[in-house]
């Protein structure tokens, strides 16, 4: 476990999770391995947080699951953003933006 | 909409439980293999990334049940499992479960059956239509600081006044009050029959809003003096003494020897109006003496109103205020200082019946009862929990999250504590059959015990309480299960050689505190005990021993001339004393051990007191030989003898604390004194010579202060409504019949009621003191029991626990002495504490007690402290001994090998 990896702030799992399907569909693994080489590693998701995440976010009808059949012929489960999803990613960056503003000019003044 | 797809998404979930269980699965381990793929791609070998995905993946168990749980189905399906494993886990260890079950019976039983007690008299609403806007419009007397200064009955005029000038209600009505009540003697239907009754006005039942089953309610013209012989019955008197007849209806009865004509039958539920006892009513008809300004003086009436749509109880008391204000200011004669009250006819009921002390304490005691059974179970649980520790420990490395865990035990203890309800409950059926017979010393106590029922508020108590009672004894085990490292737990060998600190100071607590409420307990049931016990075996002042006592009251023109009444009762006497069995018999207006009459007095040669400030004194008028049948010391002068009668100038016997009152220092023999007795009017000033000086009598059982007495000859008083005195040779009881006939040989048209023997008379006077001292004497044998149950358990477990360090110890060289010596101290170190703690905290009972109950004992409070304490502490001592004895039986070899 690297050094510099950091716990993810409180309740923004969710707006990375929507925020790396927004480009694709992507497979659990996918979607973790993503946000950790985005972030350089700053931020680990364990799949204890993610899975139960992605079912949080399916029952909300923000993203919706799709088997696809990967090339060593099994099947994988692929999330997907939803229109509403989409949505709900556009107002949580708004949100997200005005805090960090917020508290930058907090840690500034 | 979110929340209905979710809805949706649970219960497919919960109906394809396997298939989804499988994707699941096949989710994890694509992730897996992903993982496993990506870091072979980094240059890893196949079995290092696998190792290496594995480590970062952490428990797949765990992370399963994390995502089990991120729905709300899982919820449903968790609290199943939890009771089907409650279930196995309860089976399992049928002596736990039986002794756990038992012991919240007991608790929850007891806790029912009080509550069942507590709901019929004081959460009964009263039989009226919508009784919370029925209110009682009260005087409130001037001197606040007297017993129920704050409602008083209200006078004839005063109630016309606040009839004619308030606002705030849809309807007033007055009826004469409780001590008012007359005895009408019914006649018609089968045997003549005294029965209570009230005088009201005619829109009584109108206000308070209850139809008849048959016929009518009062007109408004029958309120008139010449249109009032009109009356209604209840309908549990017309079953009995018309044998329902609905003809009855506009028949004219006999009542007190004139023509009533029946118009209506009132519903039987009227019975639990109990503060205002009447079977019959008949019109209140004032007649102008009524009406007159002195009439404000007799303060007669209960008045009821109802409150009208919007008007709320504090502004209508605010309005009735201003109008007894002003009232009293024009009648500043009669109504100085005196003001009103208002209050809900429940509220006036609760007062009314005085018993809610007793129900406090007695709630108090079985709460009492409940937490110790608790404590118990929570012990039992904390020892239970270390023996399941590696279960638990399992089931956490397993991926049980703590507050699972918890949850599992909490349904464990829910299960337990609604099984023990429910036999609780049953248990609460019996005790209430066993308690009905006990509440029979008046008609009030009659009534509550027919209204004693496992009803609805009852049952919902009960599970109210044992859903709190699973919180209570399940909540710190739970706590310390959910804290505990399942490392330790793993690793920990079922028998260390000492257990963990942390659980076993929580186990010393509750057993601490266990004893401390007991001590309590015993010490409350110790001084009911002691002052029923002391009040029953006072000196009674008078032989109780062999007597009957009926109650005869005469009626019908025939008697209204007091000459005839005197003459009817001396053959009366006549005819009794001529049985064989008979040794003497005598007439009393008032039995011993019942509230007289009262008499105003004043004394020849001294100022005539205020109007308010009389002074009065209990009243009776007796016949010849009176005290002589009671036995009633006489202790000067002379009792009255046949030749005081209506010819001879007039005496009067005094009581013991009438001549210390009343001639401090002096001797009252000789001394002439006035007594206005209410029935005569006040005008006539005679001059009666005191003769003679008895012992004192109580009114009630366990009366501290006894009052001033004042006694007359019958002869010169008579009076149509007495009690007959029989003392005879064999078991009174037996004599009831011959007695009755006595009666009827000189009058059969006369009847004979309340037939009692003059020590139930003086038992009824206790008023429930004796279930009170035998529920509080129960309650705290129980609270004993379980206490010593308790440390019993505590000490058998730590010993259990200990056989290893007693092994060493004793293959070390310690005698059995020493070790039994170590066990014991370690645990009466404990129990000392609680009885400790528990002594100081009763040492405030004694007075509580007596503060709350009139006329308590508690002479002997100093010494049912020290042997409750010593009690005890023996108890505890004994429970302690047994499992330390078995310590010291422990055989080195055989407890050294046990590992």
């Amino acid at each position: 476990m690297g050094g510099q990896s950091s716990e993810l702030v409180q309740g923004t799992l969710d707006m990375l999770i929507l925020k790396t399907l927004a480009l694709e569909p992507m497979h659990g693994y996918g979607i973790a391995l993503r946000i950790e080489q985005i972030s350089r590693g700053v931020f680990r998701v364990n799949p204890g947080s993610l899975f139960p995440a992605f079912k949080r976010l399916e029952r909300a009808g923000w993203i919706k699951p799709e088997w696809r059949p990967t090339d060593n012929n099994r099947r994988a489960k692929y999330y997907a953003l939803t229109e509403r999803g989409r949505k709900q990613l556009k107002a949580e960056t708004a949100q997200w933006g005005k805090q960090i503003t917020a508290i930058a000019r907090i840690l500034e003044a | 909409m979110s929340f209905l797809r979710s809805f949706a998404d649970g219960l497919r979930a919960l109906s394809r439980k396997t298939q989804a269980e499988k994707e699941m699965d096949e989710e994890l381990r694509g992730y897996l293999d992903a993982a496993v793929k990506e870091k072979m791609r980094s240059g890893m070998s196949e079995e290092q990334a696998r190792r290496a995905a594995r480590i970062e993946m952490g428990s797949m168990e765990a992370v399963k049940e994390e995502i089990r749980t991120a729905g709300w189905e899982s919820a449903v399906e968790t609290v199943w499992q939890d009771l089907r494993y409650g279930v196995r886990i309860l089976r399992k260890d049928p002596g736990f479960t039986l002794v756990a079950v038992l012991t919240l019976a007991l608790g929850i039983g007891v806790n029912t059956t009080i509550f069942s007690v507590v709901s019929s008299m004081l959460l009964r609403k009263p039989p009226v239509d919508d009784p919370d806007r029925l209110v009682m419009l009260l005087s409130k007397a001037p001197a606040a600081t007297e017993w129920g200064a704050d409602r008083r009955p209200v006078s004839a005029p005063d109630f016309l006044d606040w009839r004619a000038q308030a606002t705030a209600y849809s309807g007033i009505a007055a009826a004469s009050s409780v001590e008012d009540t007359v005895d009408f003697t019914l006649s018609g239907g089968t045997e003549p029959e005294r029965v209570p009754g009230n005088r009201i006005s005619a829109n009584y039942f109108q206000v308070l809003g209850v139809a008849p089953v048959l016929g009518r309610a009062f007109l408004p013209g029958e309120e008139e003096v010449g249109h009032d012989h009109v009356m209604v019955l209840r309908e549990d008197l017309w079953k009995r003494h018309f044998g329902a007849d609905p003809h009855v209806l506009g028949c004219a009865v006999k009542l007190n020897g004139e023509n009533y004509t029946v118009v209506g039958i009132m519903p039987d539920s009227f019975r639990r109006m109990w503060m205002f006892p009447a079977q019959l009513w008949i019109p209140l008809a004032f007649t102008p003496a009524q009406l007159g300004p002195p009439a404000r003086r007799s303060r007669a009436l209960s008045v009821f109103a109802r409150l009208k749509p919007g008007a709320t109880e504090s502004a209508a008391r605010a309005e009735l205020i201003t109008i007894a204000t002003r009232v009293a200011a024009a009648n500043s004669e009669t109504e100085k200082g005196w003001s009103a009250n208002l209050m809900t006819v429940q509220k006036y009921a609760i007062q009314e019946s005085s018993a809610s002390a007793a129900l406090m304490f007695l709630t108090a005691a079985v709460g009492m009862v409940l937490l110790i059974a608790c404590a118990n179970l929570a012990n039992l649980l904390l020892a239970r929990n270390s023996n399941r520790q590696r279960e638990f420990a399992i089931r956490t490395a397993l991926g049980a999250g703590r507050f699972r865990l918890a949850r599992q035990l909490l349904s464990e203890c829910l299960m337990l504590s609604l099984l023990g309800g429910g036999l609780g409950l049953l248990l609460a059926v019996w005790g209430l059959r066993v308690l009905r017979p006990a509440f029979n010393w008046n008609e009030y106590s009659v009534l509550v015990a027919e209204m004693l029922s496992i009803d609805r508020p009852v049952l919902l108590f009960t599970l109210g309480v044992s859903v709190a009672a699973a919180l209570v004894f399940g909540l710190a085990p739970a706590f310390q299960i959910s804290r505990r490292d399942p490392n330790v737990g793993l690793k920990e060998s079922s028998r260390s050689t000492t257990a963990g600190r942390e659980h076993h100071r929580m186990q010393n607590l509750l057993v601490t505190g266990q004893l401390a409420l007991s001590l309590i307990l015993l010490v409350g049931a110790g001084l009911f005990v002691d002052s029923f016990v002391e009040e029953t075996r006072l000196n009674r002042g008078l032989n109780s021993a062999n007597l009957l006592t009926a109650s005869v009251s005469l009626s019908g023109t025939a008697y209204q001339d007091p000459g005839r009444q005197s003459t009817f009762f001396q053959s009366v006497l006549r005819e009794i004393e001529s049985a064989p069995q008979v040794r003497s018999a005598g007439v009393t207006s008032d039995l011993p051990y019942t509230f007289p009459g009262s008499a105003n007095v004043t004394f020849e040669g001294r100022p005539a007191a205020k109007p308010d400030e009389r002074p009065s004194a209990g009243y009776f008028a007796v016949s010849p030989g009176y005290f002589a049948v009671l036995q009633i010391p006489l202790l000067e002068g002379r009792e009255f003898t046949p030749s005081d009668n209506a010819r001879s100038s007039p005496v009067a016997i005094v009581n013991e604390a009438f001549a210390q009152k009343f001639f401090p220092n002096q001797n009252p023999l000789g001394r002439h004194i006035n007594i206005e007795n209410g029935n005569e009017s006040s005008n006539s000033q005679r001059w009666s010579e005191i003769v003679g000086v008895v012992g004192n009598v109580n009114e009630f059982l366990g009366q501290v202060a006894p009052r001033p007495h004042v006694f007359e000859p019958f002869l010169q008083r008579p009076n149509g409504s007495v009690n007959l005195v029989v003392r005879v040779t064999t078991e009174p009881g037996a004599f009831s019949g011959s007695l009755r006939r006595a009666v009827w040989r000189v009058d059969k048209e006369q009847p004979v009621t309340s037939l009692r023997t003059m020590d139930r008379v003086v038992q009824d006077a206790g008023q429930g003191d004796n279930v009170m001292a035998e529920l509080m004497g129960g309650f705290a044998g129980i609270a004993l029991l379980m206490a010593a149950v308790g440390i019993y358990g505590l000490i058998s477990y730590l010993v259990g626990r200990r056989t290893h360090e007693v092994g060493v110890r004793m293959a070390l060289g310690a005698r059995r002495g020493e070790i039994l010596l170590l066990v014991l101290r370690n645990s009466m170190s404990r129990v000392c504490l609680g009885a400790g703690i528990g002594f100081v905290l009763s040492l405030a009972l004694p007075r509580l007690v007596s503060a709350s109950f009139e006329g308590f004992y508690h002479v002997h409070s100093g010494w049912i402290l020290a042997v409750t304490l010593l009690a005890v502490i023996l108890v505890a001592l004994a429970s302690c001994y047994v499992p330390a004895r078995r310590a010291t039986r422990v055989d080195p070899m055989t407890a050294l090998r046990y590992e």
